[in-house]
């Protein structure tokens, strides 16, 4: 039964029930939250931490951890928005102001990846520097100069103007999101990182590449959290070294909520997406229920303990080792 | 070179580096700019040390059962909310009744690690978050100054010793013991066994449970002299001033520190040099003549290079 419970939790159907439970309360609390408007506003708050899941999410199911999404997020939003039409330098360069910030965010996974996978460097400690990094370089970009903002309409607009009825910041994310879930699920990358994850003493001794695919998924997830940043600069609509901040309160909790095992190995993109789903729609909808947003981090951490305690609970033994 | 000779090594190598790490930061400093180092300095550099250190010490206590407290900065800051709101009314006995529930936040943390079995990461961010939150409801989201008594925390601060405020020797003297704990106590030893191989640690009878929630109570505790100091020192506390950015100086003076942070290796009074050199980041950054923007680059940098430069390693070891 306690097994049956927890294959319940874990798999979507839990996860699925919660989000309808929550907005079926939300609605009540409050009409305005079911209108259209505010759904095509939870979606479009949704993108950002949807990009970013998709390659934390490869990292974690690899059995590592990346922390450094925030600060790539700061690195690559500043080169982007230099580089774009705004308030503070002359210069546009169009596509190259794409391909500089993405160029940027996949170095610094690249190097993340090498250093973790060559030189052995946790990859907790690797990424805690890469965050600093990727602030740093943020933080040098900004300098002492007025606020960069966007002077092209048009690309200002874009992340909100709607395509088919829904927002394009949606677009972009699920996109990622499907492209994400068919790599996980269709690829010698995908099934490698979970082989990783499982057991990386078999996985090398089975003649994977491990350190060649560790380097590709921190590079892949650096290149995704600059793609976030550049997403979330456009949607501010001026840049900040800070663009990134708090993302890593959401991508992780929405990670383990999903299912995600911290240990690697263990769960899928689609759940983890669906993890984001429920706090953002949390987020929005206590908004909305008139909460005070001072609550929010208190109650996504409430739920991330809640997650992964209901997760462990059918697993716990006297011999197994929680780190 | 012999298997021993070449292990011996490894282990000087790794017991001497934080203080070669910090010597050599301070010759830099000191070549480049020696103004640096007076005792102006001095008091600066420690004064800006001793919340760090505090953190890191809890911090290198939970790393060393292998676990991680994220919510070890978080204690400390409301721990400092709390003390600036309670001591006009309450005086001394609040810093007292104040250490009691933040030793017994982090025993909660404990528990819940080990009996429910969840990764330490994973459930300190949660509690991060909710502390984070009652940090913010608990000062209203403004500054708490504190009005009365205010003398009676911030000469914790005022009185010096060697031109390093009281604040700081809190952290050495905590340091001390630590390493008196880890070394010769049956608790001590404890620890580190469960950091080094846990399943080998239960299977040889030793309370890992009991280990984990003592270990995290420390950290709680360490926490709450963290928040002691900051309220020292600014004599006032706020959810966004001094100290509201301790958790990642602590984890990197806890690594520069030399403690391993798969588990099983540290060395507080190490941990000492290590909030020292990560203190003096900001300061050798300008003794260099780069501007202030620099500092979270060099501390990013720094990190991976300090770990890369001390991390042990052994061939077939899976690093995660």
């Amino acid at each position: 039964m306690q097994d049956h419970l927890s294959k319940i939790w874990k798999g979507p159907i839990g996860l699925i029930a919660s989000i309808a439970v929550l907005i079926l309360l939300f609605s009540v609390l409050n009409p305005r939250f079911a209108s259209v408007e505010n759904l095509q506003n939870v979606l479009f708050q949704v993108s950002v931490p949807l990009i970013i899941l998709v390659g934390t999410s490869m990292v974690i199911l690899m059995g590592s951890i990346d922390l450094s999404a925030q600060g790539v997020m700061g690195a690559a939003g500043m080169t982007w928005i230099l580089l774009s039409p705004n308030t503070r330098l002359e210069i546009d360069l169009g596509i190259w102001a794409w391909v500089a910030a993405l160029g940027l965010g996949l170095l610094l996974g690249l190097a993340t990846g090498v250093i973790y996978a060559k030189l052995r460097v946790p990859s907790f400690v690797v990424t805690l520097g890469t965050w600093y990094v990727g602030l740093g370089i943020g933080i040098i970009l900004y300098g002492n100069g007025m606020l960069p903002s966007l002077t092209d309409e048009a690309l200002a607009r874009w992340p909100t103007r709607l395509t088919l009825g829904l927002p394009n910041s949606f677009w972009l994310a699920a996109f990622v999101a499907v492209a994400g879930a068919l790599v996980m699920q269709f690829t010698h990358l995908g099934r490698g990182i979970l082989a990783i994850g499982n057991n990386e003493l078999i996985a090398r001794s089975s003649g994977l590449p491990v350190s060649l695919m560790k380097v590709s998924v921190f590079g892949l997830a650096g290149l995704l959290s600059a793609l976030a940043g550049i997403l979330a600069t456009m949607q501010l609509g001026s840049g900040s070294p800070d663009i990134g901040n708090g993302q890593l309160f959401t991508v992780i909790p929405a990670a383990v909520i999903g299912g995600t095992a911290l240990s690697g190995g263990e769960g899928g993109m689609m759940r983890s997406t669906l993890g984001v789903f429920l706090l953002i729609i949390l987020n929005n909808g206590l908004v909305l229920a008139g909460i005070n947003p001072d609550y929010q981090s208190g109650v996504f951490g409430a739920i991330l303990i809640v997650a992964i305690v209901a997760v462990a609970w059918p697993e716990r033994s006297r011999l197994k080792v929680a780190k | 070179m012999n298997l021993p000779a070449k292990l011996r090594e490894m282990a000087s190598w790794h017991t001497m580096s934080p203080l070669l790490v910090f010597l050599a930061m301070l010759l830099t400093v000191s070549v480049l700019n020696s103004a640096y180092l007076g005792p102006l300095g001095i008091s600066i550099v420690t004064a800006s040390a001793a919340p760090i250190l505090l953190v890191a010490l809890g911090q290198a206590m939970v790393l060393n059962i292998g676990s991680i407290d994220l919510s070890n900065a978080a204690i400390s800051l409301l721990g400092s909310i709390l003390l600036a709101l309670a001591l006009p009314s309450l005086g001394i006995g609040s810093l007292l009744a104040i250490l009691l529930l933040l030793t017994l936040i982090g025993a909660i943390n404990g528990a819940i690690v080990a009996y429910t079995q969840v990764p330490s990461f994973a459930l300190t961010l949660g509690t991060l978050g909710i502390l984070q939150t009652a940090a913010l409801v608990a000062s209203g989201a403004e500054t708490i100054y504190v009005s009365e008594n205010r003398e009676l925390v911030t000469m914790f601060y005022t009185y010096k010793l060697a031109n390093a405020p009281l604040t700081f020797w809190i952290g050495v003297a905590v340091a001390v013991l630590y390493w008196f704990v880890l070394r010769f106590t049956v608790l001590g030893q404890n620890m580190t066994a469960v950091g080094k191989n846990e399943t080998g640690a239960i299977f040889s009878a030793v309370p890992n449970r009991l280990v984990k929630i003592v270990t995290f109570a420390i950290s709680g505790f360490t926490g709450g002299l963290a928040g002691l100091s900051i309220v020292a020192q600014a004599g006032s506390a706020s959810t966004s001033g001094l100290g509201s950015n301790l958790l990642l100086p602590g984890i990197a003076a806890a690594l520069v520190g030399g403690t391993s942070i798969s588990g099983g290796l540290t060395n507080p009074i190490n941990v000492v040099f290590g909030a020292l050199t990560v203190a003096f980041v900001p300061i050798a950054i300008q003794a260099i003549g780069a501007g202030a923007e620099a500092q979270s680059l060099v501390y990013g940098i720094f990190i991976i290079l300090v770990v890369a430069l001390t991390t042990a390693r052994t061939r077939d070891a899976v690093i995660k």
